[in-house]
């Protein structure tokens, strides 16, 4: 009897796993819906909230999550745009292609490798710092305090930082596509010598308008989904000892929604 | 800034995030007013004059097209790589039209040598000239020795054309004996040919002949072999 039991687990014991697993994503999928949902008509109550308030938050988010990052950005884009502009000057002209560099260095830099390394920097410092401060309010009470106070937590909490992200994401994306291709061409003068102005109006000739749109569009999300998931987690947890799970499941399910988005963003694009 | 801050009334963080706000939308907004095909730079731009040795140009020098003048040098820069050549900055009205494959020939104005640049535009007009577009500069001594140069070549070419006309009629001559020749051999061949056919004739019938003596002889064998053997046919 017993090899029998034992062949009948093993058989039903994947499908089973399964099936926990899409309850569970399913359920989770509810939970960010329904949470949607709250912050959606908790803009009911936008007039009654104080301006000074918010902005105070939007202020302090985006100096944290912005300005505090320039010195992060500045150095992540310097060593990638170097690397872009070493790689592609030495192998372009190998192939004759050495016409495309500025093309490339927009395809790369401004359109893809720009707007994704702002997004990680992003995630790895505010993210967390925002589902870990979320979290330590809850533990302390302070969300219920506020909720007792008549204050709805989810618009004066959540909606500040995915204006004040927003704001940052798209400025560090400038800063980061600026400072990659002047940290680039600094490092590339080392291989070989462009004019400045000449480097620049190749990369301007490169540069067209849904590279723009590509850009703000992809700040504007990730400005969006960025505080939106992270902030879900630091809503999360029961006791103070889940907090650094939530933590790390914020950043983790934050970095693929925005690998996600970024592909989507990129595959929209590519059919224009 | 001070003063700023006190009539705004904005904290040292308001004033930061506002530069960290302003300054990116400012880009954008360049960005989209040079995408548009604006300039910043008013009636004149510079174009880059890629020269060799500056012994021929300074600044100062006037830029023209067909002899009127649209510009000047305004300075001249060395570049040390792939090799040491110059850049010689041209700064040129926009009311001329100029074209991305326009020529650049720096040629001497007067006796006294004092140099010019003559622009001129391509006979398939292309795109039109950018500002910090390159143009290959051609000094016109280069020009005068490089003019010389192909001269010499198509004498070259001449000369070696006459040999081969001259060949060519030798050739002639040639082949007019060979066909001579060759029609003398076809006629040799032929008449050999009539000959041997009045003398194949006279072998076949001589075969012939010899067939019919040994036919004789066969029958004599077929009939007395003894005989024949021991005294020969009835004939003999």
């Amino acid at each position: 009897m017993f090899p029998l039991l034992k062949e009948t687990i093993i058989s039903t014991a994947p499908a089973a796993y399964l099936i926990k697993k899409s309850k569970g994503a399913l359920a989770g999928f509810n939970e960010f819906r329904s949470y949607i949902q709250d912050i959606i008509l908790s803009f009911r109550s936008f007039r009654k909230l104080r301006f000074r308030a918010v902005y105070s938050i939007i202020l302090n988010q985006t100096r944290f999550t912005g300005i505090h990052a320039i010195p992060v950005v500045a150095s992540i884009a310097i060593l990638v745009g170097g690397t872009v502009i070493i790689q592609s000057m030495s192998n372009l002209p190998q192939y004759g292609l050495q016409d495309f560099f500025g093309n490339l260095m927009v395809i790369i830099i401004a359109r893809e490798l720009g707007p994704l390394s702002t997004a990680l920097i992003v995630i790895t410092r505010s993210g967390s710092a925002i589902t870990t401060e979320i979290a330590t309010q809850k533990w302390s009470s302070e969300l219920l305090s506020l909720e007792a106070m008549g204050i709805d937590t989810k618009l004066y909490i959540v909606f500040p930082r995915i204006m004040a992200s927003i704001l940052s994401i798209f400025s560090l994306i400038i800063f980061f596509d600026l400072i990659a291709f002047l940290g680039g061409y600094i490092i590339s003068r080392t291989v070989a010598y462009i004019p400045l102005e000449i480097f620049f109006i190749k990369l301007l000739k490169a540069f067209s308008f849904n590279d723009l749109v590509s850009t703000v569009l992809k700040s504007l999300l990730y400005g969006v989904l960025i505080p939106l998931v992270c902030c879900y987690y630091g809503f999360k947890p029961a006791s103070k000892f889940e907090v650094p799970i939530y933590v790390s499941r914020a950043v983790i399910r934050t970095t693929l929604v925005v690998f996600g988005v970024n592909a989507a963003v990129s595959l929209i694009f590519y059919f224009i | 800034m001070i003063k700023l801050n006190k009539i705004l009334k904005l904290d040292k963080n308001e004033i930061r995030v506002a530069l960290f706000i302003a300054v990116p939308v400012a880009i954008v907004l360049l960005l989209v007013v040079l995408k548009l095909g604006y300039s910043l730079t008013g009636p004149t731009y510079d174009v880059y004059l890629k020269i060799d040795s500056i012994s021929s140009v300074a600044k100062g020098t006037p830029v023209r097209v067909k002899g009127y003048e649209i510009g000047k040098i305004v300075s001249i820069e060395p570049q040390y790589k792939p090799a040491l050549h110059f850049l010689a900055v041209m700064r040129i009205t926009k009311s001329v039209d100029l074209y991305e494959d326009c020529s650049a020939v720096i040629q001497n104005q007067n006796i006294l040598g004092d140099p010019v640049i003559e622009l001129r535009n391509p006979e398939k007009r292309g795109a039109p000239l950018q500002p910090y577009d390159v143009i290959e500069g051609v000094e016109y001594v280069n020009l005068e020795a490089f003019m010389q140069d192909l001269h010499v070549l198509l004498t070259s070419i001449s000369s070696t054309t006459d040999v081969i006309k001259q060949l060519t009629v030798d050739s002639r001559q040639n082949i007019k004996s060979m066909i001579g020749n060759l029609s003398g051999a076809i006629a040799n061949i032929n008449g050999i040919l009539n000959n041997s056919q009045k003398d194949i004739l006279e072998i076949i019938s001589l075969f012939r002949k010899t067939a019919v003596t040994l036919n004789d002889v066969s029958d004599e064998l077929k009939k007395h072999p003894m005989k024949f053997l021991l005294t020969g046919s009835d004939k003999k």
